[in-house]
């Protein structure tokens, strides 16, 4: 992987950053956030090379990334709120051409959010925070495959409703673990973290209740969903609100 | 004269972040990278720390030294400690300005 990183920056730059940036890619934790950041900086090395510059790449500072992933968190928890509302309504009947897109949406939202709101954690626990990031991406693959069954009208095999219930429940176990990451880190907030693995926890208890008293799973899951949209709802404006008091306006 | 004076419009707070660490002496990437994290708190990625060192070296603010293994050394030139110190004055009288006004306010 790393060398693939050193790939995508142009062959000078190689020439006379690369064996300096290769060791500091050697001792450094790497965590999605990181290699973001270095993907942009590659993309900034081949527009200063070519002459050109976009200013998104040239100014972008680390709490651009916090909140970029916080509104990306609160995004994701609004649309899952939206698909919670959609498929509640329909409860019972087969789902419907919209949800996997959705779905597939609110993914790639917690997907970037992982990715801008990991750089903290990723340091000091980068095997947790990867193991969430390959666990919602695989989620959001499943989901795009989900959508993709939905409108190729493939819905009579029922492959969609399986690889939706695959995305959701990585995503469920992704956000327990980026959850886990953020709590013993404590930079980012301590309480939207405990409530994104408290959601899966009791979703996970619902499962195990679910073969001998459904209702009671009903009733025990949606606690569940509330705790982990609440915990991307908060986390997402937690780190929002951190950029906020770091770059407020200068005062006249 | 003043066309001549590098300015930190791109990159501006990294630039700042990683002239501060240079200025106790020189440090290979990583070394800044750990200093800037410690210092103030925030991560720096690998990739914001090059396109910003290449932007600083290109203006001449700082300098790569021998490398010792892999690791290069970087460290601030004459120009760069000088227009470091112009831009912690500049904050340094924002500071206090805002600490004045803040003053006058307060009941």
């Amino acid at each position: 992987m790393r060398n693939l990183l050193l790939r995508c920056y142009p062959a000078r730059w190689q020439a006379r950053y690369g064996d300096e940036f290769e060791a500091i890619l050697d001792e450094a934790p790497l965590g999605p956030f990181d290699v973001a950041d270095i993907l942009l900086g590659a993309l900034d090395a081949r527009l200063r090379r070519r002459g050109q510059s976009t200013d998104i790449v040239q100014r972008r500072e680390f709490f651009m990334s916090l909140r970029i992933g916080g509104i990306a968190a609160t995004v994701a928890a609004l649309i899952w709120t939206v698909l919670g509302f959609a498929t509640g309504s329909q409860q019972g009947q087969p789902f419907g051409g919209g949800v996997a897109i959705l779905a597939f949406a609110g993914l790639l939202a917690l997907l970037v959010a992982v990715t801008g709101l990991s750089a903290f954690q990723a340091r000091s626990h980068p095997k947790l925070i990867w193991t969430a990031f390959a666990l919602i991406a695989a989620g959001t693959v499943a989901m795009a495959a989900g959508a993709a069954a939905d409108l190729a009208d493939v819905v009579a095999a029922g492959w969609n409703v399986v690889l939706v219930a695959f995305g959701g429940l990585a995503a469920l176990l992704g956000s327990a673990l980026f959850g886990l990451a953020t709590f013993r880190n404590s930079t980012l907030s301590r309480q939207a973290a405990a409530l994104l693995v408290a959601g899966p926890a009791t979703g996970a208890l619902a499962l195990m209740v679910a073969p001998v008293a459904l209702d009671l799973a009903y009733l025990v899951m949606f606690p569940a969903v509330i705790c982990l949209l609440a915990g991307w709802f908060a986390l997402g404006v937690s780190a929002i609100r951190l950029d906020r008091v770091t770059s407020a306006p200068r005062p006249a | 004269m003043d066309h001549k004076k590098p300015g930190f419009g791109r990159f501006t707070e990294p630039s700042l972040l990683i002239l501060v660490s240079l200025s106790n002496g020189p440090k290979h990437g990583y070394a800044i990278m750990q200093d800037v994290e410690q210092g103030s708190g925030r991560p720096m990625g690998a990739g914001t720390l090059y396109a910003a060192l290449a932007r600083l070296e290109d203006l001449g603010l700082v300098e790569p030294l021998p490398p010792v293994d892999r690791r290069r050394p970087y460290r601030l030139t004459a120009v760069g400690a000088s227009e470091l110190a112009e831009q912690l004055r500049g904050l340094s009288a924002f500071v206090d300005q805002g600490l004045r006004q803040l003053g006058e306010s307060q009941p």
